[in-house]
């Protein structure tokens, strides 16, 4: 647990460096503040859950590509996908972040005529996108080297790929946890077996490039919105990717000041949490309930996460139509 | 959530959900008076809406089989009684001989007999016996001979069956004081026992479990219960001092030292006679079914024993029910504007089977105020109670014979009927292929034969917590239009609820506090209730005003605070309905109407102020005790010590009540007393 605790702290320290000192608030500080006090922070450090190191790993990689750092971005990158398959869809966030350094404008926002002043354009380096491909070559075969010496006596490299990438991706354990894979997976026959596992993991990576298009002018933001879509429809989601990802919401505060509904998502979470471990007891040690219960459960904060990546990105777009416009204030639309 | 956006020219439309959303909204008193009442009268209306019971599992078929209990069970029952009783009227150490006479009888019969012993575990409070199930440790106070208890434990191996499962039989019984009942008690085991060894019928095994109750009834199953479901590996039998064990010096007599399991549980049924005192017509036949939490057994199982016992026995099914209630005027008057409207939809449509006479309703609703309030409270009725812990099916039976009289007829008379009763029941169960899973688990009984299932009463529950999230909702969008009229030129509007959110943790968290404040006050020696209750409220007092300085510092527009702590109120009482529903149900009766009134007294005008006041007084849950205790007639003892023991018994059985009275029930009261004298 001391050890979580360590990562918490270290989180703090990147996220501060993370910080975008815009306008009002110190968004860094609150980022931090909303990680290290969040329930479901301690909950996972109380659970002796891992999830704090791949939180740590995927904040590195953030805070190196926002640096421009790219020894750092590479090594956090390469960690983090290491320990859970799934931070390698933030590459390309890195990419953007490490190319064009922070909140690169889209190409037709400020390019207004009417700057006279000798307003240049930023330009993409791809140089140092090179040498953040080389550096994520090179940690990624000295970490498979270790991987292999270490792991001589059982069987080598492609077992452990087998038992870690390949549980992540095979979905063989089906204990319920809070996410909505096992609860289908239990039901389904095994000759469609394969094709909903290719159906599922496809769902968050089709999901990649239309982001992609629309938000490359804010890679941080685009690395938030991936790591909540992953968080929930990965296999084997956890309340820490929670944790990782409302942290990371406490960065744009500036620009989501407008959100709407966010009492309602708090009371849902707020409600969704509590009301799970109610309906895990009336399951497993009642005997009054059964599986569907829990599923409900697991399902309606599926469905709240949905709703807050929904209305952060929105009100982000939001945000960036006011500053098209010029407008001081953020004018609500409705959907 | 419109807003008029500065480029767009018309109105832009909304998806249908959130036009009836903000529809509701918009109207929000309407619907939040429509709901309340809806709620109410859908739950004056349940004993209407009671249906008969009726056997669900196919394979019961309760009585299809002619009863084989014979003369000589009986009156090998009798000899068994007269044994006991003049054993009762000589001897010294009753809490050995008498053990050791029930095991010899049993093993004559043909059982197989090991004797439990275990120590008397007081219910202490420690705040972890909500959440987790903390093995109580021997204690460390040693302890000599006598505080060790024996159940002596009789299975009958069933010579068809695998050996999987088995049906218990428990007849408490208090060696040092054995009362005539509980010899009678034990004389039915014992003829149901001697039947039970000689029938090829029997699937599963049987055990009966005589429970030495000294220490009380429930702890000496639930000691048995624990043993029997915890696996020891070595030496568990050898804990106890060698003095104690009963010497087995009768040598035909084999006793086992360690405990004998005979598999999974599939019913449980404990067996108690008493003698109301009334003369009635006929013998009768109380039920109870209440295990801890308000967890009721399956339904079936009541079924079963209230069948036979009608059809079989002639025997008079009672289940628990408010007397008091049963004179009530305003109950016969609702009771006869029901049966008016039943009368009139009949006579529309005669088809509509609607409405039942005052007669009925008026039992039917003691009956169904006593089941609330049994489940409500969360403490088992009986022993059966703790079979419901390990998802085992239990009730007790208590037979009350109509004449208690000594003579020897009456006696066999009794014996006769509860065996029969007994031997039905047993081999319906026999039958069984799974446990009980068909019939219901949550339902209220509004008789023995009628009930209201879960899909019935929640239905009353959710109408009366529905206008907690419209007027949330309504308060929250009219604070927001405020502050867009009112052109502050804030960004951060929409997250201004941040601020009265931290008031309502900081109250939640006072809650919590309070709730473990006991385990400290125990640790007070020697202390009355009357001075714990006090400390207790002063320490609570003194917590809210230290917490109370962190929340003066920004004062939040009431309307805020109020959509939060409605919202909060909403959340609790909705997890609190998973976990009991009859707190929830009662719960809401107090809370629902206190929260969605209540407004600061200097924006409400002076009648509503005066309402505000009535709700809160009566919101408060030891002022709600004392005025159910005072109208329905009880008045023992000072009511300070009643209500302290009260609540008491609540942390001592482990009851979820305690839990949301602390942590849901009290911060709403407070929170509302606070935005009633809101100095806004």
């Amino acid at each position: 647990m001391l050890v979580q605790c360590t990562m918490d702290l270290l989180f703090y320290y990147r996220s501060l460096g993370l910080s975008l000192m815009i306008e009002n608030f110190p968004a860094g500080d609150i980022a931090a503040l909303v990680y290290l006090w969040n329930p479901l922070t301690i909950i996972t450090c109380l659970g002796y859950s891992t999830s704090p190191i791949e939180n740590l790993m995927i904040v590195l990689s953030l805070y190196g590509a926002c640096r421009r750092l790219v020894r750092l971005a590479a090594f956090g990158w390469v960690m983090a996908s290491h320990l859970s398959l799934y931070p390698v869809i933030l590459i390309i966030p890195l990419v953007l972040l490490i190319g064009s350094g922070l909140d690169t404008p889209p190409r037709k926002l400020f390019l207004q005529p009417k700057h006279s002043d000798g307003y240049k354009k930023t330009s993409f380096s791809w140089r140092r996108v090179v040498l953040f491909f080389l550096w994520a070559s090179a940690w990624a075969l000295y970490v498979l080297l270790l991987c292999g010496i270490s792991l001589k006596e059982y069987s080598g490299l492609g077992e452990m790929f087998k038992r870690t990438y390949g549980f992540i991706l095979s979905v063989e354990d089906l204990s319920p946890n809070i996410g909505v894979l096992w609860y289908f997976f239990a039901e389904v026959f095994d000759f469609f077996r394969d094709f909903f596992l290719i159906v599922f993991h496809i769902n968050i990576l089709f999901m990649v490039l239309p982001l992609a298009i629309r938000l490359h002018h804010r890679p941080c933001f685009l690395a938030f919105v991936y790591i909540a879509i992953s968080s929930i429809l990965k296999s084997y989601p956890s309340v820490g990717d929670s944790a990782l990802y409302l942290g990371l919401l406490g960065l744009f505060v500036n620009a989501l000041a407008d959100m709407q509904f966010s009492f309602f998502l708090f009371s849902g979470y707020l409600g969704t949490l509590l009301l799970s471990p109610v309906m895990n007891n009336l399951w497993i040690w009642r005997g009054t309930g059964n599986a569907n219960f829990y599923f409900a459960t697991a399902m309606a904060y599926a469905c709240f996460q949905i709703i807050l990546v929904v209305e952060s990105v929105s009100s982000m777009l939001n945000h960036d139509r006011a500053l098209k416009k010029g407008a001081t204030t953020v004018a609500k639309k409705v959907q | 959530m419109a807003s008029t956006p500065e480029t767009e020219g018309q109105k832009p439309k909304h998806r249908p959900i959130v036009r009836i959303g903000i529809f509701i909204i918009a109207h929000s008193f309407i619907v939040s008076v429509v709901c309340c009442t809806a709620g109410v009268l859908a739950l004056l209306l349940l004993p209407v809406l009671a249906k008969k019971t009726y056997v669900s599992e196919n394979a019961l078929m309760p009585g299809s089989a002619i009863p084989m209990i014979t003369d000589q069970d009986v009156s090998g029952a009798n000899n068994f009684i007269n044994e006991l009783t003049s054993l009762n009227s000589k001897s010294q150490s009753l809490n050995i001989e008498i053990p050791r006479l029930i095991a010899l009888h049993m093993a004559n019969l043909g059982g197989e007999v090991s004797y439990h012993m275990f120590q008397n575990q007081p219910n202490k409070f420690h705040p972890l016996h909500f959440f987790t199930s903390t093995d109580t440790e021997a204690n460390n106070v040693n302890q000599t001979c006598e505080s060790y208890a024996t159940n002596t434990v009789g299975i009958i191996r069933a010579p068809r069956g695998d050996g999987k499962e088995s049906i218990v039989l428990v007849t408490p019984y208090n060696p040092v004081n054995l009362s005539p009942n509980e010899t009678l008690s034990l004389g039915i085991a014992y003829s149901v026992f001697s039947l039970l060894t000689q029938v090829s019928w029997l699937a599963k095994d049987i055990i009966w479990l005589a429970a030495d109750s000294q220490h009380g009834q429930y702890n000496s199953v639930a000691a048995w219960l624990k043993d029997y479901h915890t696996p020891s590996f070595g030496g568990f039998g050898k804990l106890h001092d060698d003095e104690c064990h009963i010497s087995n010096d009768i040598i035909e007599m084999e006793v086992s030292d360690t405990l004998r399991r005979a598999g999974t549980m599939a019913a449980a049924l404990v067996i108690k006679v008493a003698n109301t005192g009334e003369a009635g017509e006929q013998d009768a036949l109380n039920i109870y079914a209440e295990a801890s939490n308000g967890q009721m057994p399956n339904l079936d199982l009541i079924n079963v024993v209230s069948y036979l016992a009608v059809h079989g026995q002639g025997l008079r099914v009672q289940v628990d029910k408010l007397v008091s209630l049963l004179d009530s005027t305003w109950l016969k008057f609702i009771g006869e504007v029901f049966e008016t409207v039943g009368k009139i939809a009949r006579s529309v449509n005669p088809q509509w089977k609607f409405g039942i006479s005052v007669k009925e309703y008026v039992e039917g609703s003691a009956t169904l105020v006593s089941s609330l309030y049994n489940q409500a409270l969360g403490v088992p009725t009986g022993s059966h109670g703790a079979f419901r812990d390990y998802q085992v099916d239990a009730i007790t039976m208590e037979i009350s014979p109509k004449l208690f009289s000594n003579s020897k007829g009456r006696q066999t008379e009794l014996l006769f009927r509860g065996g029969r009763l007994v031997e039905g029941v047993i081999r319906s169960v026999n039958n069984l292929l799974e446990k009980f899973h068909q019939s219901f688990f949550l339902y209220l009984l509004t008789s023995s034969n009628k009930f209201v299932s879960v899909g019935v009463y929640m239905i009353a529950f959710l109408l009366l917590v529905a206008p907690l999230p419209v007027l949330a909702a309504s308060l929250f969008s009219d604070t927001i239009k405020s502050y867009v009229k009112s052109e502050k030129n804030q960004p951060f509007k929409s997250w201004r609820w941040l601020y009265p959110t931290k008031t309502v943790f900081l109250v939640h968290l006072w809650g919590a506090i309070i709730s473990l404040l006991p385990y400290f006050i125990y640790q007070i020696p020697d202390s009355q209730p009357t001075s714990r209750l006090l400390i207790w409220a002063s320490l609570s007092l003194f917590i809210l005003i230290v917490l109370g300085s962190f929340f003066r510092a920004r004062s939040a527009e009431w309307a805020l605070l109020k959509s939060v702590t409605v919202s909060s109120a909403f959340i609790g009482l909705c997890l609190m309905s998973v976990i009991n529903f009859a707190t929830a149900e009662i719960g809401a009766l107090l809370l629902v109407p206190m929260c969605l009134m209540t407004k600061p007294w200097r924006v409400a005008g002076k009648v509503q102020s005066a309402l505000n006041l009535v709700l809160v007084i009566i919101g408060f849950p030891g002022a709600t005790f004392f005025v159910v205790k005072s109208v329905l007639g009880f008045e023992n003892g000072s009511s300070l010590v009643e209500f302290w023991y009260w609540v008491e018994s609540l942390w001592a059985w482990n009851s979820a009540t305690y839990i949301y009275i602390c942590m849901v029930h009290l911060p709403c009261w407070i929170l509302c007393i606070y935005i009633l004298l809101h100095p806004c």
